[in-house]
């Protein structure tokens, strides 16, 4: 115990994170399945997915507070999970920072931020720094209870970087936040993550916080791993219909041999990735264009302030959604043109 | 921009939370079922008993049938009219705008301060010569004649002492209940009276029932009020023939276990149907206003409360208050110096105090079990410690003591302090166990996750996270476990050692030599101290709850 302690204290770097076909199940069909993940160190990953897809489980389990029935978890060059081995979560090097903060609500700021620390650091300063980090040096004999939820969320954080976590965790953690409040939190995070260089993986179920503060982003789906990329591959050119409409709105139009180009109801589209046989494809709401014409008619307008979705009902089609400047000339009822203005799609086989 | 951004991210997390982390430890496993077994043995030896003491036959007696029929008629009377008194009022301080509303609500549960037997005592002594109704009737020229006994007798006490039972869950049901549905109902065209019919008792029903068994369970478990209205139930032939007829004492003792297990096992499926519905806190609940029915409501109020709380109180009042200046003026010496009334007193707040830091002790590996993991294990050691609260504190009693005297290895704990305690947290082992439960649940599991992958391993987490966040719940388990082992009587009286005089038995003893002065201070000084013990439970639970 105390050799890992003293371990701790020296080994500061940033750690990479290897999953390798790991599965974890509770009484029942597996949450996860074979999933396979490289995180390099100082990287900062979000794990995306809706409710229910296995991303908190699978950051339980890097964590160690759930035991995988398959696969390895290293940190660094060490096998925490698999292979026979599985070092307990208070051994891991591993910090975390929940939905609620967590923070112990009988202890007042400067002891939770201890908390994580040997005992012969609780003096050292190194809670004060922690505390200057995250800009709450002043609230440090305060109770939890006393705080407001970003204010939380940040000791939060300050206690789980305490101790030099070689990876951090996060778990949805601006989730309990109201709007203005989570964005300002999740921009100085954003901040401090990138300057400390730590290795961090986050979960959310919302894709644009995923795309804000990922440098690369992990679908989940039903237990697997969708697509990793960065926030851009994933936005231009997923790999299946589902990852395509779960990071963003999409247009997807039939198209029976995607090589080249290929017509659809809103003119010639070029193929970018083509694919075998008859596939979607796909096009977001910003390369459609709404003018003067006479090919649909306007069924919604949402306006968004920076920006505009209209929704279309082609005469001869489907349903198209257009995203446009905010000073739209048109309302609902008109009727338009909607043309192509991207510069090439790609195809999703079916 | 995505419409999934709008997805409760809460559920996936909660049904983790719930789950566990798989098994649990075989430590808290097997803790709980060593708890488990000791919870079991009173019972079991009662059941082994009976079965083996070849008097199962006598059950069909007539001799048998007939405590048993007084039982139940006491019971189903007492239910009911607890139940109704107990709705009434609740109704009435809940969702009314009685005047004082807040005083009634004070005091309506107030009543719970009195051990049954003391309250049937207090009825007795003051309607006897020397008591304020008796003597206040003769100064008005009245030969009062009237002795409260009897069927009447117990069921009035007993139904004005356990009311609350019925009082306080109905209570907060009504006033958890979102003011909303009300609103609904009218806007969808009901008239108040039928929104109370069709609204609010079908929401508050099951609280209703599941206050009502708890009632029917205190009524058949009832050994002293019943005794000094010369009522015999089955406590009653029991205890009367646990020395000569023991096959009979023991085959009557499991027919109680019996019943007491029916009741409790119906009040658990009854409560938790009831829990299932949604409870929003919501202070401002409509307000029914009474009208011309103001008056009568009011005098409903003043009756019941006046008769379970400050009838008893001025009757005990007055004895000892008579008992005390006979004294002063030289007439009579009171049988009792204040040694005595000190060392009862203490004897009474030691004991409890140990009970209740042991029965704590006890089921927190229970309530770890229970509220950690889910297993079938926790399950049933759960269901055995319950069981033990239904058993009738006579029937824990007379098991452990024939199960000292026959389990030879055991006999050097006949008369012993060890064997009362153990008595009491067998028998009111589950009030801790419920709060501790509470408590433990109310760890956030992330609270525990937190601590861990801050590097702090299972014992640092118990003593620095898990325990000062359950203190306050624990120490309310406590709490009532004082509260109900300093009034109970039964278990007291049979397994006290031999010299160890708590307040109980005193009062039980004074009562009966008729010493009604020196029975009245003494229980004045209980009653006293249990007001003080649920005063600081409950407002130490408002502090907690704001």
């Amino acid at each position: 115990m105390v050799n890992i302690r003293a371990t701790r204290v020296d080994d500061t770097a940033p750690a990479g994170l290897h999953v390798n076909d790991l599965s974890v199940a509770y009484d029942g069909p597996p949450v996860l399945t074979d999933l396979s993940l490289e995180i390099a160190p100082g990287e900062l990953v979000a794990l995306l997915g809706p409710s229910g897809c296995g991303k908190t489980t699978l950051l339980r389990s890097i964590a160690g507070l759930e035991r995988p029935i398959r696969g390895t978890i290293s940190v660094g060059d060490r096998v925490v999970s698999g292979n026979g081995a599985f070092v307990a979560p208070e051994r891991r090097r591993i910090g975390m920072v929940f939905q609620d903060g967590a923070l112990f609500p009988h202890l007042d700021v400067q002891r939770n931020v201890a908390y994580g620390l040997p005992r012969d650091q609780r003096r050292s300063g190194r809670v004060e720094e922690a505390l200057a980090m995250v800009g709450l040096a002043d609230v440090a004999d305060r109770m939890p209870g006393t705080l407001s939820g970003g204010q939380q969320q940040r000791v939060a954080l300050a206690r789980a970087l305490a101790p030099r976590p070689g990876v951090l965790l996060l778990d949805e953690p601006f989730s309990n936040l109201d709007t203005t409040l989570r964005l300002q939190v999740r921009a100085e995070m954003h901040r401090l993550l990138v300057d400390l260089g730590v290795t961090t993986i986050f979960v959310t179920h919302d894709q644009e916080e995923a795309f804000v503060l990922g440098d690369r982003v992990a679908v989940l789906h039903d237990g697997r791993l969708a697509q990793v990329g960065t926030p851009d591959d994933l936005y231009r050119r997923p790999v299946n219909r589902w990852v395509a409409t779960f990071v963003g709105d999409a247009n997807l139009f039939r198209c029976d041999r995607p090589n080249g180009s290929c017509r659809t109801p809103v003119g010639e589209v070029p193929v970018l990735v083509g694919c075998d046989g008859p596939a979607n494809l796909l096009l977001r709401p910003e390369d459609l264009a709404v003018g003067e014409g006479d090919c649909g008619t306007i069924e919604l307008v949402e306006y968004y302030g920076h920006d505009a979705m209209v929704h279309v009902l082609l005469d001869d089609g489907p349903s198209v959604k257009v995203r446009t400047e905010a000073d739209l000339p048109h309302h609902r009822g008109d009727r338009v043109a909607v043309t192509y203005v991207g510069s090439g799609a790609v195809a999703l086989g079916l | 921009m995505s419409e999934t951004s709008t997805a409760t991210p809460t559920t996936e997390g909660a049904a983790r939370s719930r789950a566990g982390t798989g098994r649990p430890p075989w430590t808290l496993s097997g803790g709980a079922v060593l708890v488990a077994a000791l919870f079991a043995l009173p019972g079991g030896y009662v059941l082994w008993r009976a079965l083996t003491g070849g008097a199962l036959h006598l059950l069909t007696e007539r001799r048998t049938l007939e405590p048993l029929w007084r039982t139940a008629q006491l019971a189903f009377l007492v239910s009911a009219s607890a139940a109704l008194l107990g709705t009434a009022l609740a109704w009435l301080t809940v969702r009314t705008d009685l005047p004082l509303r807040r005083f009634w609500r004070v005091v309506a549960p107030l009543p719970l301060v009195y051990p049954s037997f003391v309250g049937a005592a207090a009825f007795r002594s003051g309607l006897t010569p020397g008591g304020i109704v008796h003597d206040l009737a003769g100064h008005l020229g009245i030969d009062f004649q009237f002795r409260l006994h009897g069927l009447a007798g117990a069921w009035l006490v007993l139904t004005l002492f356990t009311y609350p039972y019925v009082y306080l869950p109905v209570a907060a049901r009504l006033s958890a209940l979102p003011s909303s549905l009300e609103e609904n109902a009218r806007l969808l065209g009901d008239r108040p009276l039928q929104v109370f019919r069709r609204v609010v008792l079908p929401q508050a029903s099951s609280s209703i029932a599941a206050g009502s068994l708890l009632v029917f369970l205190y009524t058949v478990s009832d050994f002293g009020a019943v005794h000094l209205m010369r009522f015999e139930t089955l406590t009653q032939t029991i205890y009367r023939t646990r020395l000569f007829d023991q096959g009979r004492s023991f085959a009557l003792a499991l027919l109680l276990l019996a019943l007491a297990l029916v009741v409790i096992a119906a009040e658990r499926t009854v409560a938790r149907r009831g829990s299932r519905t949604e409870v929003v806190e919501d202070r401002s609940s409509l307000r029914i206003p009474l009208g011309r029915w103001k008056a009568s409501a009011v005098a409903t109020c003043s009756l019941v409360v006046g008769l379970a709380l400050f009838a008893p109180a001025v009757s005990l009042a007055d004895w000892g208050l008579f008992g005390w200046f006979r004294q002063r003026r030289g007439l009579a010496g009171l049988r009792l110096d204040w040694g005595d009334v000190a060392g009862a007193t203490w004897s009474t707040v030691w004991v409890s105090m140990v009970t209740a830091v042991a029965a704590v002790a006890v089921v927190l590996p229970v309530a770890f079990l229970l509220a950690r993991h889910r297993s079938r294990v926790g399950g049933i050691v759960n269901g055995v410690v319950v069981a033990g609260f239904a058993i009738p504190g006579l029937v824990v009693a007379i098991s452990l003591i024939f199960w000292t005297l026959h389990a030879s290895p055991f006999e050097f704990l006949i008369g012993t302090m060890p064997i009362l305690v153990f008595a009491y947290v067998v028998h009111f082992g589950a009030l801790a166990l419920r709060t501790a439960q509470v408590a433990v649940s109310a760890v956030p599991r992330r609270m525990d996750d937190a601590a861990r992958l801050l590097g702090a391993g299972r014992l640092r987490r118990l003593l620095t996270v898990d325990l000062p966040i359950m203190a306050p719940g624990l120490a309310a388990g406590a709490g009532l476990v004082m509260l109900s082992t300093m009034k109970e009587l039964p278990a007291t009286l049979l397994v006290s050692p031999i010299g160890f005089r708590t307040l109980v038995v005193e009062i039980w003893d004074t009562y009966e030599a008729l010493y009604l002065a020196e029975m009245a201070i003494l229980s004045l000084v209980l009653v006293a101290i249990s007001a003080l013990l649920t005063w600081f439970l409950v407002v130490r639970r408002a502090d907690h709850l704001s």
